[in-house]
């Protein structure tokens, strides 16, 4: 088991490269590639980047969402749900990834982080077949 | 029912169906192995929540880490896959439980495995929870009568007590259980038998045995079978505990037998191995006291404010080789009020049950028999310990004095006597009319082989002949001097004709 989890590492690559000129970024991308080397973390790369994604949005207000949706989403539901998202997660920036699912027959399922919002006609299916078949 | 009756009906609960709106917390599965599933996300989750999986598989939390949960899969993990969908559910792990759990057989989550069809339930109930606190506990002074000479009278436990069965493989551990939940008929005792890590066809046996005896109609058995992933095995005896604790919750007294512990352990070691716990003595985690501590130290009696009721607990343990000093052993002799020890060799000369009264202890003690039988077994404690130290000494020479001799003899009788049929509990009164011929020297003058033979005459004899005697033990618990002079006289009637 390892010591350093890969968020540690995340963070400490976000706070290294934290207001540094392109110069000293060149000589911190250096040193994280030898320190990741050395210490033969190379195969956790892509792991450390997603969580230095995660740790720059975080430090930056942004939020990244994933819809999910039968239909492409319309403008003004997408000013909504930018609102709802900012004033939820108290975020200055949002960032929308769209995914159409012909499978959620209608409605929208909004992923951020790990918390699920499911507003699909097909979740409420779901739930109706459970309730059917619940025990007496 | 009517086709168009089943549409009324199917209408009127979608009518009431509402969908809810929810902020779920989904992680997704990185890895599944042997049982366990490494989750990522999941962030608000608690340690013991209940967690659901795509295809409806329950898991339950067990390691959190930084970035990713340790989840126990309680079921088929083979239809489990990487990115999969975990829900977490809100809630610790609970079971369903009812008064109509009575008489059946259920797996580790409290579901039936019987075929007899669902068991409805109005409650859940946790199955981690904290055991009850000492203003709640009232001291251990009522018997559980297990119907077995030996432990009624030298070992006794009381309701409420932790008592230990412990010993090698096939000494007869499970059967001293058996006989102690047989013998609970009509003794307003609910009994709970939970087997884990067993053969399936060993439960089925002891089912047969259990309905044939009448006493399923107060038993429930949770089986966690040797087939089934080792997490239901590790939660086996918390789901028992819970059914026990819900019965205990309504002012009953309850019986619970752990079959067996060691096994328990071992699930859980190789849970813990495989979720990357440290391990220690054994490759046992550090935490395997707390898991067996935690578990007993729910047994409990209750004082009446606080709804009364109680908990006795039989864990078994079983050794290998005789060696009781290994780690799970110490332990759990450690947690219990004491044990009964089952040796092979005992079991081999044809004593049986092969309790070994000099290594077995009760420390809730004499506190927990009623009155003329402690009044017998206080003497024949004394004839047993005199006659295992005459018995190593007597070996070195045949020039013993007369009152050696008669303690010799008297201990070849004591120990004919405490020999026991397996699945014939015998009822208090019986058992105090014997071992009141036996330490009042009554069964002096007959011959070892013959003693048996003595005493299944006697107690039919008794029965029917010391009418008072019998009256007086049974209600009142203890004779008055009119009963045993009527006793005394049935004896030597009986042992009149006998010859």
């Amino acid at each position: 088991m390892s010591t350093i989890s890969n968020n540690d590492i995340a963070k400490a690559i976000y706070l290294a490269s934290k207001d540094k000129s392109s110069t000293e970024m060149h000589q911190v991308h250096k040193k994280v590639v030898e320190f990741l080397t050395r210490k033969k973390f190379m195969s956790r790369v892509a792991v450390i980047l997603e969580q230095l994604k995660k740790v720059i949005n975080f430090e930056n207000g942004i939020v990244s969402a994933t819809v999910l949706s039968a239909h492409r989403v319309h403008e003004k539901e997408e000013k909504d749900l930018v609102h709802f998202l900012k004033k939820r997660y108290s975020a200055k920036e949002v960032e929308l990834t769209y995914i159409l699912d012909q499978s959620l027959i209608r409605g929208i399922r909004l992923e951020v982080n790990d918390e699920v919002i499911d507003l699909t006609v097909r979740n409420q299916i779901n739930q109706l077949k459970e309730y059917l078949i619940r025990p007496a | 029912m009517s086709n168009s009756s089943i549409v009324e009906n199917l209408r009127k609960e979608i009518e009431n169906f509402k969908a809810q709106i929810k902020v779920e917390k989904v992680g997704k599965v990185m890895e599944v192995f042997d049982g366990i599933a490494k989750v990522s996300g999941l962030s608000d989750i608690k340690s013991s929540e209940m967690v659901t999986f795509l295809n409806g598989e329950t898991g339950v939390a067990l390691n959190l880490e930084e970035d990713a949960v340790g989840v126990i899969i309680l079921g088929d993990f083979s239809k489990i896959k990487e990115g999969d969908e975990v829900k977490a559910t809100g809630r610790i792990l609970e079971i369903s439980v009812s008064n109509n759990i009575l008489g059946r057989v259920v797996n580790a989550i409290g579901a039936p495995v019987d075929g007899k069809g669902v068991i409805k339930s109005e409650k859940t109930y946790p199955i981690e929870k904290v055991a009850p606190g000492v203003i709640t506990r009232l001291s251990v002074d009522q018997p559980v009568a297990t119907g077995i000479k030996v432990i009624d009278a030298i070992i006794p436990v009381g309701r409420g007590q932790r008592e230990l069965i412990i010993g090698d493989r096939q000494t007869g551990k499970t059967a001293l259980a058996i006989d102690a939940i047989l013998n609970q008929k009509g003794q307003n005792m609910i009994c709970v038998y939970v087997s884990i890590g067993q053969k399936d066809s060993k439960l089925r046996k002891l089912q047969a045995r259990l309905e044939a005896g009448g006493a399923m109609a107060y038993t429930v058995i949770v089986n966690a079978s040797a087939s089934e992933a080792a997490a239901l095995s590790y939660i086996a005896p918390y789901t028992g505990v819970s059914i026990a604790e819900y019965f205990m919750d309504q002012g009953k007294d309850v019986l619970i037998i752990y079959d067996d512990l060691s096994k328990h352990a071992v699930a859980y070691r190789e849970i813990s191995l495989l979720l990357r716990r440290p391990p220690g003595r054994e490759a046992y985690p550090g935490d395997v006291f707390y898991l067996h501590s935690r578990l007993l130290e729910r047994a409990c009696r209750r004082n009446e404010k606080y709804g009364g009721g109680s908990i006795t607990a039989f864990p078994i343990i079983e050794t290998q080789a005789g060696d009781i000093s290994a780690y799970i052993p110490t332990n759990v002799i450690s947690i219990t009020d004491g044990q009964i020890f089952l040796e092979t060799d005992l079991f081999y000369k044809g004593i049986r049950p092969a309790v070994n009264v000099g290594s077995s202890v009760s420390r809730v003690g004499s506190s927990a028999q009623i009155k003329a039988m402690k009044k017998v077994a206080g003497t024949l404690k004394l004839d047993l310990a005199q006659f295992r130290e005459l018995e190593a000494f007597s070996q070195f020479g045949s020039d013993l004095d007369e009152s050696t001799k008669r303690q010799l003899e008297r201990g070849k009788r004591a120990i004919e006597v405490l020999k026991q049929l397996q699945y014939a509990p015998i009822k208090t009164e019986h058992q105090v009319a014997v071992l009141y011929a036996l330490t009042r020297g009554f069964m002096d003058d007959v011959p070892v082989n013959k003693i048996k033979e003595f005493e299944a005459g006697l107690t039919e004899y008794s029965e029917q002949n010391a009418k008072t005697f019998y009256k007086e033990v049974k209600e009142a618990k203890m004779w008055t001097d009119k009963g045993e002079v009527e006793l005394k006289k049935v004896i030597e009637d009986f042992k009149n004709g006998w010859n």
